[in-house]
């Protein structure tokens, strides 16, 4: 067990360092370090405030928190903080994969059909991915060992002496 | 809601703040429901329509409030609306994991001796925080009916709009002394076809 | 009647002790989550977050979803192009009022209370609503709004308001109409007051956004910081200006649930309808009372008179007086006519800092009107001192600058 909780700790700490690396980067990338910066499936476009700049704060605010939330994580207020610092990464990641989906549903501005077609949609979904994208698998990991795992055995809920539950 | 018909009765849900009372609410009445302006205030409250076993229950969803000393707007709202309808029902409707709050609103509308009836909502949260009410005993003592639900899944809400035809008026001095363990004589409600709601008829 | 206070806290706790059982109770993940989004530590960033999320959900599903991938393509290519074929006479006084320029191209800047004013509705003002009140929705039945609250509290007490006054400032950025209603949650006449103002004046609505992304997206970050400040300042100063209390409130700060998808609905539904029964026929008469104006030639006496002041006081063309009467019902045309105009880009900027902070689009006016004529008599004076002091001052800054 302590072995297991070492080896989860050291993937958090891994992970929450590689987020807080990303969400600097994309702040650096759109405040003009590197005009779009790409390498192999992952792409910092950083060409909007919006997205790079504020989103990057949050995806850096995730690593921030994954990592503060890094020592004993079997306490119940350490996990739940490692946990926000996933659902940070989510947010950006979900929005991320949402726009890819509004974008790809219509046909271009200048098809005449109104649906895209089948092929023309998946392309949508192609790589390059922003960086929060790739964070996601690994933050799911981590949101699911968290929530599998008990923090302390509690009584079942003492009903039994009220016999007349609805 | 002025010129009510022979057969429409109004019922006002009163609870605290974040009870469920809406969701409760949307859950008792249909599609039908009308968000208002509370006349020279700035509350809105909500009124619907329940329409069960051939009776025609105007339902409105009163502000929350913790008592009937108003504090606020909205408590204002919520007392003038008690001063209105002097012939309706009251539908009071308990958090079951904060009772205490929402009893002492409850005791406060009893003192009015308008008839009543208790809806003990969020049962499932409060089996979550490992908490147990007793709806049954809760019902003995008050006098009046209680229903556990949990609006949020509808369960015991049909329960509810099958019992409030049996609301009544709470008797504050019948509760003191059935908790002071005095049994008193258990006269049948008039009216009261045996049907083991109220608690009365025991 | 008749019981105190402690007789019946006794009587509860007699009723408690017999009926409630408790067991050992577990902190759950979900209460520490709880906690931590109302810590500012790591609150803060959560609500940026959550805003985030918002913002961005509402761009992809109102902008490239509905509007630009189907409802442009819709109007622009059928809907256009029949009415323009259709309607008889393309010089006609109706022809003008209901489709607008014959040779427009795009329903966009054809001006015309049916293809304009109807495209402006449906097509982009009807799906901007629908989204941003699911998410409102979302919010506020998940328990996080209250949250966010507690969390504004202590700042929005500085400016006269509290905590829950974020849900008017987070609605006025999508319209002014239902964040004018929801004002409706503030406890006195001043805090109101001074919400309403504060939304009339420094919360661009989504039109106003969009015109200053159309107009000048590069400075649209500076252009909204200052409202920002702006908010700020005034805020401050208003609540030492106007007298009225501002009360503490009990925020209850319910658990964190799911919301139930029913309630969902009928509040969504609820709400759309009065958006649209409220805001719609407005934005319809407004296109066609401004064409009313400008065929009698209202609209062009307006910028003469109005001309000198605009010229020497905000140093910006006497062209634009015209879009900026306009927009009072219509933000979009004073998009679309500003943009046409030859001006610095210093002037550009001025003239959109303008439109923005200037006065609301007359369905606010009205919901305004609803909740009380002092308040929005109030209001307008507020509103012009706002709107000569700033204006002034961005011309000031200009001149100082140089680029004036």
């Amino acid at each position: 067990m302590n072995k297991n909780v070492s080896v989860f700790s050291l993937f958090i700490g891994l992970l929450g360092l590689a987020t807080l690396a990303s969400g600097l980067a994309d702040i650096l990338v759109w405040a003009g370090a590197d005009p779009g910066f790409s390498i192999g499936i992952l792409e910092i476009a950083g060409d909007d405030f919006f997205r790079w700049a504020w989103g990057g704060a949050i995806v850096a605010f995730g690593g921030l928190f994954m990592l503060a939330g890094l020592k004993n994580t079997d306490d119940l207020q350490q996990s739940a903080t490692v946990l926000l610092g996933a659902a940070m990464v989510w947010i950006i990641a979900g929005t991320d994969i949402f726009a890819r989906f509004c974008e790809s549903v219509p046909a271009g501005e200048e098809a005449p059909e109104f649906f895209n077609s089948l092929s023309g949609f998946l392309a949508g979904f192609a790589p390059p991915y922003p960086p929060a994208i790739l964070l996601l698998p690994f933050t799911l990991v981590v949101a699911y060992v968290l929530f599998t795992r008990r923090f302390d055995e509690a009584e079942p809920p003492s009903t039994a002496d009220f016999p007349n539950r609805l | 809601m002025k010129e009510q018909s022979n057969n429409t009765t109004t019922i006002l849900m009163v609870g605290n703040p974040n009870v469920g009372k809406s969701a409760l609410f949307n859950r008792l009445t249909g599609a039908n429901a009308v968000v208002s302006n509370y006349p020279g205030t700035t509350v809105d409250y909500t009124a619907g329509t329940l329409i069960e076993d051939h009776r025609t229950y105007e339902i409105i969803d009163v502000p929350g409030t913790y008592s009937l000393k108003p504090r606020d707007a909205a408590e204002m709202v919520a007392v003038r609306m008690l001063d209105e309808h002097r012939d309706a029902t009251v539908l009071v409707v308990l958090d079951a994991t904060k009772i205490e709050r929402g009893l002492y609103l409850a005791l406060e509308v009893f003192e009015r001796g308008i008839p009543c009836i208790v809806a003990l909502n969020m049962t499932d949260a409060a089996h979550d925080k490992q908490i147990a009410v007793d709806a049954a005993g809760l019902q003995r003592i008050l006098g009046v009916p209680v229903i556990a639900t949990t609006a949020i899944s509808g369960e015991g809400v049909k329960h509810l709009a099958d019992m409030i035809r049996k609301a009544q008026a709470a008797d504050i001095s019948a509760i003191r002394s059935r908790l002071n363990g005095q049994e008193q004589n258990r006269r049948s409600m008039a009216g009261c076809g045996g049907c083991s709601g109220c608690g009365g008829c025991r | 009647m008749g019981l105190t206070a402690d007789e019946r806290w006794d009587i509860i706790d007699a009723i408690t002790q017999r009926t409630v059982g408790t067991g050992t109770y577990r902190r759950t993940l979900g209460d520490a989550l709880g906690d931590l989004t109302i810590q500012p530590l790591t609150g803060i960033p959560v609500a940026l977050g959550v805003l985030y999320a918002f913002w961005s959900i509402f761009g992809s599903f109102a902008g490239s979803l509905v509007t630009d991938g189907f409802m442009v393509k819709l109007f622009d290519s059928s809907w256009l192009p029949w009415l323009q074929a259709a309607w008889p006479n393309p010089d006609s006084i109706l022809y003008y009022l209901f489709v607008g320029d014959p040779a427009a191209d795009n329903c966009f800047e054809a001006f015309g209370a049916l293809t304009s004013g109807l495209f402006v509705a449906i097509g982009v003002v009807l799906p901007a609503v629908l989204i941003f009140y699911l998410m409102m929705t979302v919010l506020e039945d998940s328990g996080y709004l209250p949250r966010l609250a507690v969390l504004m509290d202590t700042v929005l007490h500085k400016i006269g308001l509290h905590g829950y006054a974020i849900v008017p400032a987070i609605l006025g950025l999508g319209c002014n109409v239902p964040a004018v209603t929801a004002t409706r949650i503030l406890e006195t006449r001043k805090q109101r007051f001074i919400m309403m103002s504060l939304l009339a004046i420094f919360i661009p609505c989504g039109a106003q956004l969009g015109v200053m992304l159309e107009v000048i997206p590069e400075t649209v970050g500076l252009v909204m910081l200052y409202l920002i400040i702006g908010f700020g300042i005034f805020g401050f100063v208003l609540d030492r200006l106007i007298p009225g209390s501002n009360p503490e409130i009990l925020i209850d700060v319910p658990p964190y649930r799911w919301p139930a998808w029913e309630n969902v609905t009928r509040k969504l539904w609820s709400r759309t309808k009065g958006f649209l029964k409220e805001a719609v026929p407005f934005v319809l008469l407004g296109v066609l009372i401004v064409n009313v104006l400008y065929l009698t030639g209202v609209i062009a006496a307006l910028a003469d008179l109005f001309a000198p002041l605009f010229v020497t006081w905000f140093g910006v063309p006497k062209e634009t007086v015209g879009p900026l009467v306009a927009g009072f019902l219509r933000k979009d045309l004073a998009v679309a006519q500003l943009s046409t105009i030859a001006m610095t880009p210093y002037q550009m900027i001025t003239s959109v800092v303008l439109v923005s902070i200037y006065f609301p689009c007359v369905a606010t006016f009205v919901v305004m009107l609803r909740e009380g004529w002092r308040e929005l008599l109030a209001a307008i004076a507020v509103l012009i001192a706002v709107v000569f002091i700033y204006g002034g001052l961005i011309h000031a800054i200009g001149i100082l600058m140089g680029v004036a």
